[in-house]
């Protein structure tokens, strides 16, 4: 029988008895105690105090018991609203084990002295990792540095509209433009790296150096310069993902309604008003949207910097990401490493839910 | 020998002569031998000397090896385990051996060398196969969360201090050792190389070092000898013996035109973007290893008593001083040097013309006359490591001016080790320890050095010339570029790293600050070389001060 607060029309009216009722708390009680049972007979294992086993696929295995047992008492208990549980509970549990689980893990690992190549293995160090952190130029440094990479976004927006809204008119070829304007986007970053970053910048024989020559800069260097490097980084990288920000903002562009534009040109608007009042208002969603996901890649940036520059010189160039790459895998350096991206993970949140709450105020309509 | 060599060897091309030549030399054989004109020995001696044999296969200028190859040069080669194990005397043994696949060389040409061990002995070998970039994290990954899952492993020398020092490998038998007589190694590649407390656990298949590599048209340029006579310090114009004649031939050539390209001049390359996932320290460490690495001391980079650092010392800071002197030079390096790193120095810049010389390993020596985009093959000389006109006495604390010279036998090379997986089935490692020494056996390391392998050589009988020229090599060539590696790898004051764990994220670190120090964010060469230090005491402190010391004691044979 459904209650006052199921709403739904139920088919069958479950008579469910207190016997199957106990039935199913005891299966997912026992499961339960199984799941413990293992974990703890492993965790002692792992201290010594009874034989360690080979993995810990046993307290997978049980988890995975348990979990099975809890969907099955979710229908012996509940019946059909019980199964209709079953919608949404395995994706609730696939989520809880993808997500929440690896960062309970990397949070034990981030609070620990963790170098691999260390003989005591992994033990627990408080904030001895913030602190370094806190101490730690390099780190800093990166930062900084993304706070430029990420500021740099807002120019490649502007670029991005003008190219979507050129797209967007009626010029010649324009279904040819679109395919070749996307073409950068299809590139792999790494091979951009080569292909621009080491080839077309290589500073003797490169045809830049050459143009650069040409124009009478005697000895270019184009990436053993801090004050030029960062900023050529942020052209390849910048090269690559306009066109993502550009194909968001035309299909934006096109979704806004002829009339409207139309209108306004019948009152009188010049093109500049028509596109500062009329098309951008309307654009705005499309383009914090835009922007957002367009952050959420810089925040990764590391590939065009692993490749071109390691981060140099002296830093100039240094992503977050490319530093616990070395910090991580160059130098084994677990524990630190992924504290350093918790940190990084916690200040992406923050800052997101800044700027989501900014944009909420943003988008409220005008009274 | 690494693959470039073979390419060298591809490049002399048997031209329709010398096939007609070859051609009726065998005929005439043939007829001799038809008419019982050759004596029987001569032909059964033939037939048995294995070295010569092998080096026909498949031939100078006779295309790459394939996998055809390497199972006729395995099955060649085994007449060692032939006659130690008995035919399926391993039958129903598996083992799993984890290895790399650069360049498709290394594990591809083991699996070509042991398929006929695998069909003489009944054993069967599962692979694993890396990618470079993965080798490190991987194996850190399997010691530390105890998930070493293969039983035999290609390793670096290096490594030894993360896997011997831990007791995860099987110390090598004593009939292997004399399978693969290890008396033919090259001085540096015997003890300690290979031991951990006494224990030999390494069957070697390579040997590394660096070399110096220079353009002989630079000093045999009249215009540079003149310009030197009147601007020079008085010595001859002649390649550079010390890091010292190194610095000031780059500020002599800096502003001047190459002899050979017509296009600017430059010294000696550095690869100023040292940062190479560690392997970038190496270049700073050949500067320095002359000023460091004292005659009577084995330690060059630690205190053997405590870990304390010695990167911060004079010497090493002279070395850092004298990268920075020559940055301080207009022209003595390329542009945009800052973002060369060792690849870029010597496949972009040496071997396309730029430079006078720098450090590299065998590679640059093989590429230099083989590779398409190389221009100076005619031009280059190879010899050791420059020394240094006084080396830093580390114990007493004081300079000694006395000539000094230590080549940097930059990370020691590839073995084979076997893991203490198969210490507790007789069998399986019996069968495994067969399989490392087949592969390190001393007739398989000719072969692998004389073509593409990802190997050089590391025997004393790897350097017969008469071998090499046999096969089909010039001989000028193999002598010039084989003697400077012969040389290094017996010098007696070759500077041989540390085996301890983690020394590359030590060479890493300091190549963030190094990179930092040269971008002048630190005040001096003694500043870099004191955050560098510092670094390493938190890397020591973080692995484990008590157990690096005792481990670098032990790599250090004390």
């Amino acid at each position: 029988m459904s209650d006052a607060t199921d709403r739904l029309y139920v088919v069958t009216n479950d008579q469910i008895s207190p016997a199957r009722e106990r039935f199913g708390r005891i299966l997912v009680w026992c499961a339960a105690a199984l799941l413990v049972a293992v974990a703890l007979f492993q965790v002692m294992g792992s201290f010594g105090t009874v034989e360690e086993m080979d993995s810990w696929r046993p307290t997978l295995y049980a988890y995975l018991v348990f979990v099975i047992a809890y969907c099955a008492s979710l229908v012996i208990r509940h019946g059909e609203r019980g199964k209709r549980q079953l919608f949404i509970v395995p994706a609730t549990i696939f989520v809880i084990s993808m997500v929440v689980f690896p960062l309970i893990f990397a949070l034990t690992i981030a609070f620990s002295d963790w170098n691999l190549s260390s003989v005591s293995g992994q033990n627990f160090n408080g904030f001895d990792n913030i602190r370094q952190m806190w101490n730690d130029g390099f780190y800093w440094n990166a930062l900084g540095n993304m706070v430029w990479y990420c500021l740099a976004i807002i120019v490649e927006y502007v670029i991005a509209f003008g190219l979507a809204l050129l797209l967007n008119s009626e010029i010649r070829a324009r279904k040819f433009f679109r395919v070749a304007f996307l073409l950068p986007l299809m590139l792999s970053p790494v091979a951009v790296s080569w292909m621009v970053g080491k080839s077309m910048f290589e500073a003797r024989f490169g045809p830049m150096a050459r143009l650069a020559r040409w124009l009478g800069w005697e000895r270019p260097s184009f990436f053993g310069d801090p004050d030029i490097a960062p900023y050529l980084i942020e052209a390849m990288d910048a090269w690559t993902f306009i066109p993502f920000m550009m194909i968001m903002l035309l299909a934006g562009l096109q979704a806004i309604p002829k009339d409207l534009q139309e209108a306004a040109r019948v009152d009188g608007a010049t093109p500049w008003q028509t596109f500062w009042e009329v098309t951008f208002p309307l654009m705005l969603p499309v383009s914090l949207t835009a922007i957002m996901i367009r952050i959420i890649f810089k925040l990764k940036l590391a590939d065009i910097i692993i490749t071109v520059t390691s981060g140099g010189p002296g830093g100039a160039t240094d992503s977050v990401t490319s530093f616990i790459f070395r910090e991580y895998r160059d130098r084994s350096n677990v524990g630190y490493g992924t504290m350093l991206a918790i940190v990084y993970l916690v200040l992406i949140i923050i800052g997101f839910t800044l700027f989501m709450k900014l944009v909420a105020r943003w988008m409220r309509p005008r009274t | 020998m690494k693959v470039e060599h073979y390419r060298r060897l591809v490049a002399m091309q048997m031209n329709r002569r010398r096939m007609l030549q070859g051609g009726a030399s065998l005929g005439a054989l043939a007829a001799l031998g038809g008419t019982g004109l050759m004596p029987r020995g001569a032909r059964a001696e033939a037939h048995g000397n294995v070295r010569a044999d092998i080096l026909q296969i498949p031939g100078v200028g006779m295309g790459s090896p394939t996998d055809a190859d390497w199972q006729r040069v395995g099955e060649m080669c085994l007449g060692t385990t032939r006659a130690r194990f008995a035919e399926g005397e391993f039958e129903g043994v598996e083992l799993t051996f984890m290895g790399l696949n650069n360049q498709n060389l290394h594990n591809f040409l083991f699996r070509g060398f042991l398929r006929p061990w695998e069909a003489y002995t009944g054993a069967t070998i599962n692979w694993i196969d890396l990618a470079q970039a993965d080798y490190n994290a991987r194996l850190q990954q399997s010691i530390a969360t105890g998930t070493v899952d293969f039983d035999i492993l290609q390793m670096g020398a290096p490594f030894e201090g993360d896997t011997a020092g831990r007791g995860l490998l099987d110390p090598m038998p004593e009939w292997v050792a004399a399978d693969i007589d290890m008396e033919d190694y090259v001085d540096y590649l015997k003890e300690p190389v290979g031991t951990w407390d006494g224990q030999v656990y390494r069957v070697s298949i390579d040997g590394d070092c660096h070399t110096f590599a220079y353009r002989k048209d630079y000093y045999e340029n009249e215009e540079f000898a003149a310009a030197w006579a009147a601007e020079g310090d008085g010595s001859d114009w002649a390649p550079p013996t010390t890091w010292e004649q190194v610095n000031a031939h780059s500020r002599f050539l800096a502003g001047k035109s190459d002899p050979l390209t017509g296009l600017d001049a430059y010294g000696f390359l550095d690869p100023l973007k040292y940062t190479w996932g560690g392997f970038g320290f190496y270049f700073l460490a050949d500067r320095a290893t002359a000023y460091a690495k004292h005659p009577n001391d084995p330690a060059w980079l630690f205190d053997p008593e405590d870990m304390t650092p010695r990167v911060n010392n004079p010497a090493w800071v002279q070395a850092i001083q004298d990268v920075m002197d020559l940055i301080g030079v207009d022209g003595a390096y390329p542009p945009d040097q800052l973002n060369a790193d060792p690849n870029t120095t010597a496949f972009q810049q040496f071997l396309a013309g730029t430079g006078m010389g720098l450090t590299w390993w065998g590679d640059v020596g093989s590429n230099a006359r083989t590779s398409d985009t190389s221009v100076v093959g005619d031009v280059v000389g190879f010899s050791t490591n420059p020394g240094a006109t006084r080396v830093y006495n580390s114990q007493a604390g004081a300079w000694e001016d006395t000539p000094n010279e230590a080549p940097n036998n930059a990370y020691i090379g590839w073995g084979i080790y076997v893991t203490n997986r198969v210490s507790g089935d007789e069998a399986r490692r019996t069968a495994a320890w067969s399989a490392a020494a087949h592969l390190g056996g001393k007739d398989l390391s000719l072969w692998c050095s004389a073509y593409p392998s990802g190997f050089q050589p590391y025997r004393n009988s790897n350097f017969n010339y008469d071998e090499w020229v046999g096969a089909g090599y010039d001989a000028d060539f193999v002598e010039d570029y084989l003697s400077s590696n012969l040389d290094s790898y017996n010098h007696p004051n070759a500077a041989i790293e540390p085996r301890i764990p983690g020394i590359f994220q030590y060479y890493s670190i300091a190549e963030d600050e190094l990179v930092r120090g040269l971008a002048g964010q630190y005040g001096s060469a003694q500043e870099t070389a004191d955050a560098i230090a510092a670094a390493w005491e938190g890397i020591t402190d973080q692995i484990g001060r008590d157990s690096q010391v005792a481990l670098y004691r032990a790599s250090l044979g004390l």
